[in-house]
């Protein structure tokens, strides 16, 4: 979980800048220590972060789009955080900010799903339910000054529509047919609006060319992405399950030294 | 130290503690105009923070009852909070009491409801509008912590004191010299509401995009829609 | 009915094999020892009569207080165990206030009747649950009150049922009384006739001779809402007729 202040310490030097202070991460022994037990504990800022998320509406479908960094303040340390997750067969979930509430969330969600499951009665969560439960859940959570900080996006399909809504860490939630969050908002979602307003009944295929263009130029400027990313289909077209690697090359600076690898799930 | 004032080239390696702050500003703009037997109630339909725009079609309305539409603006994850606590209320009294809740009801319950959380409040500007028992228009005014005022016309969120003065002088006859002070027709009221609009997205960057519109007669509630500019 | 002794009448929430709680029905006999009150409603207004049991002259006869204000725009008429009624009437004052302050509107008849209810159900003997009683209240009530549908008259029992009635009699003489209401009422009377037929009967029913200190008398209507007779208002009307 995120880190846990107890009070604040003078640090004089820094082991990286921007990163959390190493008075956010230890207790050290100055008493403080003691506090806690009197203290309720919160998280005061994000550890393990994600960057931007990407999800977009296309004729049948929604896809969501994240790369699998994990930054510890500017550190990239963890090459291998997939961010987006299958919640069931009509939903999908990509999420941003804290890795470490992310996982936690994702194992309620997936306890919810098992639950579900287990009464076997052929109902399972839609899409906009699972949207308005986080957003409540987020709202709870920021109204008792201990929010998950997170930036989730949900999409799937309800009633055969395509359904993509997100949620912040104060529990700030909308739907739209492209939705960026993070940098992505700055970055990618100008790139999509113009997109969508140029060729509003889109295509997968349209839609995977455009995320994918959109990951590409956030990664030429945000310095917390990378090049390996995962990319989720949700549609109507086809429910089989298929996994596969492509590679994608593009601009010459960086294609030296990556490879787009995206896994795409149908 | 100009350079490090700004929080992305800060070298100073103390301790960094930024509070969270439970609220944000999402903007959004509310005007509503009461008639003698209709009341007009609009919203932007731009949900955005700080300079970046979350979304475009973001109605800030909702229709309580068939005579009851309350407007919002302000912090969004508060406004749709209240909007649904709202929601279930009038729900609760349905069953409860075997009728609707009439506006000036869902106008005290609102003011109490804020209040109770006057402490730790809902970050949002009010504007309730709707048919009164006899079913002429009125329009109830809040502040976050449950401060409510009737009016006849009300602008409020984040064009609101933009936007007030127009209303004043057009409906209110206010600061004019040699007129009658009459009753505004409902052809009228549209047109100034639009103006307002227009307006306020000229200066206010978080207005704008497009507007909702509700009319509230004794008939029902009809919608509207009109476009304001993008950017 | 109750010669039988039976062995589920110990427990409030033990029903008999026939069905029934015998512990509510009983607490509906205690209503019958007590004096009798007669509420008509009529479309100018409701009116209530209670008789007053002086037990003794030594007895101050003001201070038994069977018919009380709840609000301005509802008043009621108790018979049965009075202590109990005023924890009713204490609910039912609470929640006309409380609807006041959170709706800024008169609370309806019907409502303070279902909340009122709401308390009388409450009873039972688990430490748990929190209950407002460990027995049912012995105790009916006649609300009269004015809202937007008008005046009407509630009827509510220890049982918490409450029905919309047009006249009703409860108390020790309620079974005469009834049968009296039922001839005296119809549908286009009025108030002052409603207010005559309440006295008549109640001087039927009551053991006493009607005085004005031995009776108490209401008038609801949507004009003057609550209004509780003066002893010279009530000997002005007894006036007519002895």
């Amino acid at each position: 979980m995120a880190s846990v202040v107890s009070g604040s310490l003078c640090i004089p030097a820094r082991l990286w800048q921007n990163g959390p202070s190493a008075s956010c991460l230890f207790n050290l022994s100055d008493g403080l220590a003691d506090q806690n037990t009197y203290f309720a504990q919160r998280s005061q800022a994000p550890i393990t972060t994600g960057t931007s998320v990407l999800g977009i509406t296309f004729e049948g479908g929604v896809a969501i789009a994240a790369d699998i960094l994990g930054s510890y303040g500017s550190l990239a340390r963890f090459r291998n955080c997939p961010r987006i997750m299958h919640v069931n067969d009509n939903i999908i979930l990509g999420a941003g900010g804290d890795y470490a509430d992310y996982q936690y969330l994702k194992d309620v969600i997936e306890q919810k799903i098992l639950e579900e499951e287990c009464l076997d009665d052929g109902f399972s969560i839609k899409p906009k339910a699972l949207h308005c439960w986080l957003t409540r859940v987020m709202y709870n959570r920021r109204s008792k000054f201990d929010p998950f900080w997170n930036n989730f996006i949900v999409g799937g399909l309800q009633d055969d529509e395509p359904f993509l809504g997100t949620v912040d860490k104060l529990g700030t939630a909308y739907v739209d047919r492209h939705i960026a969050t993070g940098y992505g908002a700055y970055m990618a979602l100008p790139l999509m609006r113009e997109e969508v307003e140029r060729n509003p009944i889109m295509t997968k295929d349209a839609a995977q060319k455009l995320l994918v263009k959109c990951l590409e130029v956030l990664y030429y400027r945000d310095s917390r992405s990378f090049p390996k990313v995962k990319l989720i289909f949700d549609c109507l077209m086809s429910l089989q399950s298929l996994l596969s690697t492509c590679s994608f090359s593009f601009s010459p600076y960086c294609q030296l030294f990556y490879l787009f690898l995206i896994s795409a799930t149908i | 130290m100009a350079v490090n004032s700004l929080a992305a080239y800060n070298t100073y390696g103390g301790p960094k503690s930024i509070p969270f702050v439970p609220y944000a500003d999402n903007g959004g703009s509310v005007v509503a105009i009461a008639g003698d037997d209709y009341v007009l109630v609009a919203s932007d339909t731009r949900l955005s923070s700080g300079f970046s725009i979350y979304t475009r079609e973001q109605s800030k309305l909702f229709r309580l009852s068939d005579t009851t539409v309350l407007g919002c603006s302000g912090c969004w994850c508060d406004t749709l909070t209240l909007a649904r606590i709202l929601e279930a209320r009038l729900q609760m009294y349905l069953h409860e009491h075997n009728k609707p809740m009439s506006t000036p009801a869902v106008a005290q319950m609102l003011c109490t409801m804020l209040y109770y959380k006057r402490f730790f409040p809902y970050y949002v500007s009010n504007v309730l509008a709707g048919l009164d028992e006899e079913g002429k228009g009125c329009v109830y005014s809040y502040d976050p912590i449950g401060y409510c005022q009737q009016t006849k016309f009300k602008a409020s969120g984040s064009s609101g004191a933009l936007l007030q003065p127009l209303l004043d002088n057009q409906i209110g006859y206010q600061n004019m010299e040699n007129v009658t002070p009459e009753p505004i027709c409902m052809e009228k009221a549209m047109a100034i509401l639009k103006d307002t609009f227009i307006s306020a997205a000229e200066r206010d960057i978080y207005t704008g995009d497009s507007i909702f519109i509700n009319i509230i007669t004794k008939d029902g509630i009809q919608e509207e829609k009109f476009t304001l500019r993008r950017d | 009915m109750f010669l039988t002794r039976s062995e589920y009448d110990r427990g409030v929430n033990t029903f008999s094999p026939e069905g029934r709680l015998f512990q509510v029905e009983y607490a509906i006999e205690a209503i019958k020892l007590g004096s009798t009150a007669i509420g008509i409603c009529t479309s100018e207004g409701v009116v209530l009569a209670v008789e007053k049991r002086i037990t003794s002259p030594l007895m101050e006869p003001t201070t038994i207080e069977k018919i009380v204000e709840v609000d301005k725009h509802i008043g009621c008429a108790v018979s049965g165990l009075m202590a109990d009624s005023r924890t009713m009437i204490d609910r039912a004052r609470i929640e006309c206030q409380n609807h006041w302050f959170v709706y800024n509107e008169r609370m309806s008849v019907e409502s303070v009747a279902q909340a009122v209810s709401n308390l009388a159900i409450q009873f039972g003997d688990s430490d748990d649950d929190g209950g407002a009683m460990s027995r049912p209240f012995g105790v009916a009530i006649l609300f009269a009150g004015c809202d937007e549908k008008g005046p009407q008259l509630f009827h509510m029992d220890p049982s918490g049922t409450f029905v919309q009635v047009d006249a009703k009699a409860i108390g020790s003489g309620s079974e005469g009384a009834q049968q009296s209401l039922q001839e005296a009422y119809h549908k286009s009377m009025t108030l002052k006739e409603a207010l005559i037929a309440v006295l008549t009967i109640l001087k039927q029913v009551m053991e006493e001779k009607l005085s004005s200190t031995n009776v108490e008398v209401m008038t609801m209507t949507p004009g003057q809402l609550f209004h509780m007779f003066s002893k010279d208002e009530v000997e002005e009307v007894i006036k007519d007729i002895a």
